[in-house]
């Protein structure tokens, strides 16, 4: 995506008031309270453990800490992570 | 995991997978479309995860690019129920049969019960009911609807005006309402209708046979009134005659009459008995009266409707007196007459009619009333008298 594309999409964002997720292929991310998180428009698992699940995003890494993690489903795009959450983190993001 | 009954009816395993690379099988997984749910990291590079049995099979192509290993640790679902019943289906078999002997028993007819017949016998009841189908051991489905069972029986059954089939479980009831018949006339010889009486005859009516004698004609005793012969042949003569009858009737009435009667004074005894020995435990003493009458009551040992030969026997003595009642003259004849009246209707029929009575004599002596009456009686004079052929020589 090039510099000037990723201005004129930025600027469609802003003055057409579109959610980011449609445009820029950003994830989602719906919490329930410390229990349950959902999370769209992932690319896929990089690292799974009890303590820390790691999933590759179109940019970047997205880092879910807590503890008793567990995967209640995954699809292409989406992922159920039950468990007691305590942090989220974005690694390798550009502003 | 979509939904927990479907997916239990599905089956569904849960395995636990080894190796270096499991993200990247979690990942392949996902984009293979393989629904997997409750995936659990476990300690030395294990993971736990749910896998539809549908999926089972398609997973080994991956874990075998994955480099990974697998193990099952549970099964669950319909599927794996099923299979294990089946390891037991001796059993099944067992108590789907007891199930099936319960059901055919209970839909045997077991009992038939016949009601209400008296002069039919029940041996026919039930034989015109085999022959409808109606019959121990048979199916209760195989009968036919009861009111076309009750019309058919009622068919069959010649003397009842109506008989009702009802089946309570696995009994059948056949209420028979017999039809009522007119009696059956008994055969009878022929013959004469003759005088009972001397006679004057008051009333004829005459039914069959040759009327031999007319009103107010006097016959004697024997003297045939309707003859049983008509045309060619004998016949049983009937009808009914009435005529004037004289009764004469000696009666005598005691003037005074005695008569027993309770004074109230009574006392009672107890016994015990044993079959025909008694033993006398309450009363003793006289009575302190002359005369009385014994009331006894037994009252054995008895256990429902058995009764023992031991028991309890109370005896009570009731004082009796005499009194003497002096009838009047006329009271006393009008008794006299009252009680020959009774005696006229016993002995000639409630239906004669008393004419006239005359005293024809009448005295008193030795504290009685003799009296000599006649009566006329208008009654029934016909007597049967059976024809005897002559036989010839």
């Amino acid at each position: 995506m090039s510099r000037l594309s990723r201005k004129i999409r930025k600027w469609a964002v802003d003055a057409l008031d579109l959610p980011g997720d449609l445009v820029f292929d950003l994830p989602r991310l719906t919490m329930i309270g410390s229990k349950q998180l959902l999370i769209e428009n992932h690319r896929g698992v990089v690292h799974f453990s009890p303590e820390e699940l790691q999933l590759e995003l179109k940019q970047g890494i997205l880092t879910v800490e807590g503890a008793e993690l567990v995967i209640k489903a995954i699809m292409p795009e989406e992922v159920i992570i039950e468990g007691r959450i305590s942090g989220i983190k974005y690694q390798g993001v550009e502003e | 995991m979509k939904s927990s009954v479907l997916s239990r009816l599905r089956g569904s395993v849960t395995i636990v997978v080894r190796g270096e690379h499991l993200e990247r099988l979690i990942n392949e997984l996902a984009k293979e479309g393989i629904e997997i749910w409750n995936v659990r990291s476990l300690p030395e590079r294990k993971m736990e995860m749910n896998v539809h049995l549908s999926d089972y099979f398609s997973l080994r192509p991956l874990l075998k690019r994955t480099g990974c290993r697998m193990s099952v640790k549970r099964r669950s679902g319909m599927p794996f129920m099923l299979a294990r019943l089946w390891r037991r289906k001796i059993f099944i078999a067992g108590f789907l049969l007891f199930i099936a002997i319960m059901f055919a028993l209970s839909s045997l007819v077991w009992d038939i019960e016949v009601q209400g017949n008296d002069k039919i016998s029940t041996e026919d009841v039930l034989h015109a009911a085999r022959e409808e189908g109606i019959y121990p051991f048979q199916w209760i489905f195989r009968l036919q609807k009861q009111d076309k069972l009750s019309a058919e029986l009622t068919r069959r059954l010649a003397g009842t005006s109506w008989v009702g089939v009802s089946r309570s479980g696995t009994r059948i009831t056949i209420q028979v309402v017999e039809a009522t018949r007119p009696k059956e006339q008994e055969l009878r010889s022929p013959s004469h209708l003759v005088s009972s009486f001397d006679a004057v005859i008051t009333h004829i009516y005459a039914e069959r046979g040759q009327l031999e004698v007319k009103k107010h004609d006097r016959v004697r005793k024997g003297q045939v009134l309707i003859a049983g012969i008509q045309g060619n042949g004998y016949v049983v003569a009937k009808g009914e005659i009435k005529g004037i009858v004289w009764h004469e009737y000696d009666i005598e009435v005691p003037v005074v009459r005695k008569q027993k009667v309770y004074t109230g004074e009574k006392k009672e005894r107890g016994y015990l008995f044993f079959g025909k020995t008694a033993i006398q435990i309450t009363g003793y003493g006289s009575p302190g009266f002359a005369e009385f009458q014994i009331l006894s009551e037994l009252d054995p040992l008895s256990w429902r409707s058995w009764k023992l030969p031991v028991g309890w026997m109370s005896e009570k003595l009731l004082e009796t007196t005499e009194i003497q009642l002096k009838l009047s003259a006329r009271q006393a004849k009008q008794d006299g007459i009252d009680r020959a009246v009774r005696d006229i209707y016993a002995k000639h029929g409630i239906e004669s009619k008393i004419v006239s009575q005359k005293i024809l004599h009448e005295k008193t002596d030795n504290g009685k009333v003799y009296m000599k009456v006649l009566f006329e009686v208008e009654q029934n004079i016909a007597e049967e008298l059976p024809i005897v052929y002559d036989q010839g020589e």
